[in-house]
């Protein structure tokens, strides 16, 4: 086949896609974003002329509860990722040297709550920490407390859900960049006299940085745009950023500080995954 | 050897954190209380029998069945040719055209769903089925690209070749040679993208109203309002069902390779 035709069809092959990616998707979501930037109008309320600006931004910020919300939706990311991380360097270490004949078993054992519905995943906190719940019945029975304990709708159980949620992508991501560091690489460091922490934080730590970047990014954008786990377990008292533009939209109807969340919430992606590509494209170049 | 001893009883703590809570809802859900309480008093199937019996719980099933399925069906006729184009004939901007088609991994969910709410069902007065699906579609289509591109990749472009020597043209070649070499990496894009548009919430909170709703959805909604241990017995069912599915993707065509 000729190098042009073979171009033809490869353009031909993309189009369906790329048409329905960019009417469907990338414009509905566009004109939600640019309309965060449009101020005033026919029908605003003080009958200002429409024009471009920030003005929402700065109303949106000057408001006190929408500052706690961001820095309390930027505070139980920045956790659940750390924590997660945290926990899945030894977990994900014990998973690559598991025997080949139990390897299936454990990478389903961790796949399998990513496939299950967030909903009955959540509920199984509702479930634990509500007022009759498993936690507040021990603690009565072991006479810790006289009267059940508000557990849910707490920062606490949103972190805890958040962390159930996310770790397993952190553990995934870690494990595959574990493969490909050599068993023999730290056994020669600790060899040469490296002992364990000297072993993970200038071998191990290094070599599986990658798969930290990757793992971080994902857990702690999920953790950003994650609607059902803040939404059940913190109720309307702990809202995070994600909650507070579906209370804007779906009980008052305010979509102008909807459309302010929304910018804010790409700005924090986008701002995650080029710091993640800087990163990476950094680490490779040396 | 006692390092691995430490981060083995880290793994066994993390399996039990997260697995644990599954066994919970089990209990709560073979509850036989007219209210959540744990542990049950007593143990029944009552609420199992319940819920499979609702019509709201039916409807809401049947239409994240459709959904899912069709928005599937179409992700992948969208996605396979384009793994196929990104891996055997790169045209040309290929960059730009792959961070359009992967925007939606980025962008989150809510606003797919919001922004299709307002410039799609509102503004033209499409149809909010029709808004549903085509989010669910936009959502799944990056995943089919994505998993099939992989597979294409370590195909060795030979077999292709020799094909298109021995005169079959590029659609034979495709038909009776690529695609049933990537029939497992196909097969494992369609369950991958089944089961994430069956869970989804965010992009269809907002394309949900009267008389269209999704299991996700009409879950979320009856909890609001009720107390009972109903959808602990839902969710019991829904982690069951995942279990199987999970074993049987797992076994027949090693899902895990994929991820």
């Amino acid at each position: 086949m000729v190098a042009h035709d073979k171009k033809r069809l490869g353009i031909l092959l993309v189009t369906p896609a790329l048409i329905f990616t960019v009417v469907c998707f990338l414009l509905p979501v566009l004109a939600l974003l640019l309309d965060a930037f449009r101020v005033g109008g026919p029908d605003s309320v003080d009958g200002a002329a429409l024009h471009w600006g920030v003005d929402r931004f700065v109303a949106f910020f000057s408001e006190p509860l929408n500052r706690q919300v961001f820095m309390r939706t930027l505070r139980i990311a920045a956790l659940v990722t750390l924590f997660s991380a945290l926990l899945s360097y030894p977990a994900a270490q014990a998973i690559v040297r598991v025997s080949p004949r139990y390897r299936g078993l454990v990478l389903g054992m961790m796949i399998l709550p990513l496939m299950v519905s967030p909903i009955a995943r959540t509920y199984a906190w509702i479930v634990l920490f509500g007022r009759n719940g498993a936690i507040n019945s021990i603690l009565l029975q072991l006479g810790l407390a006289d009267e059940p304990q508000r557990l849910l709708f707490s920062e606490m159980a949103v972190f805890v859900g958040l962390l159930q949620l996310l770790l397993p992508l952190m553990l995934m991501s870690l494990v595959s960049s574990m493969e490909n560091l050599s068993r023999d690489i730290t056994l020669a460091a600790s060899t040469l006299g490296a002992n364990a922490w000297q072993v993970f934080t200038r071998v191990t730590l290094p070599l599986t940085q990658e798969g930290l970047i990757v793992g971080g990014t994902l857990v702690f954008t999920g953790c950003v745009t994650a609607y059902v786990t803040p939404a059940l377990l913190g109720g309307p008292k702990v809202l995070m950023l994600e909650t507070l533009l579906y209370q804007k939209v779906s009980v008052e109807s305010d979509f102008g500080t909807a459309n302010v969340i929304a910018v804010i919430l790409v700005a924090m992606t986008l701002a995650v995954n080029a710091g993640l590509k800087r990163i990476s494209s950094s680490r490779s170049s040396t | 050897m006692k390092e691995g001893l430490f981060s083995r009883a880290i793994l066994w703590l993390v399996f039990l954190f997260l697995l644990g809570p599954f066994i919970i809802v089990f209990l709560a859900g073979f509850s036989a209380g007219e209210t959540l309480a744990f542990p049950p008093t007593s143990y029944s199937l009552r609420w199992i029998f319940e819920v499979l019996s609702a019509e709201e719980f039916q409807r809401a099933f049947q239409t994240s069945l459709e959904i899912g399925l069709l928005a599937t069906v179409v992700a992948l006729l969208l996605g396979v040719p384009v793994a196929y184009a990104m891996s055997r004939m790169p045209p040309p901007g290929m960059g730009a055209i792959k961070q359009i088609l992967t925007s939606p991994l980025i962008v989150p969910a809510m606003l797919v769903g919001l922004g299709l709410l307002r410039h799609f069902v509102l503004l033209v007065d499409a149809p909010v089925f029709l808004g549903l699906l085509i989010g669910h579609i936009g959502l799944l289509t990056p995943y089919a690209v994505r998993v099939v591109y992989a597979s294409l990749v370590n195909l060795r472009v030979d077999i292709e070749e020799a094909a298109i020597t021995l005169g079959a043209s590029r659609s034979q070649t495709f038909f009776l040679i690529v695609l049933p070499n990537i029939r497992s990496a196909v097969i494992a894009a369609f369950f991958l993208a089944f089961v994430t548009s069956f869970n989804q919430v965010p992009v269809s909170l907002f394309l949900t109203g009267p008389g269209i709703s999704t299991l996700p959805i009409e879950m979320l909604g009856h909890m609001e309002n009720s107390f009972d241990p109903s959808i602990a017995a839902l969710s019991t069912l829904l982690v069951l069902f995942t279990m199987a599915f999970v074993l049987v993707t797992e076994k027949v065509l090693g899902i895990s390779k994929y991820m």
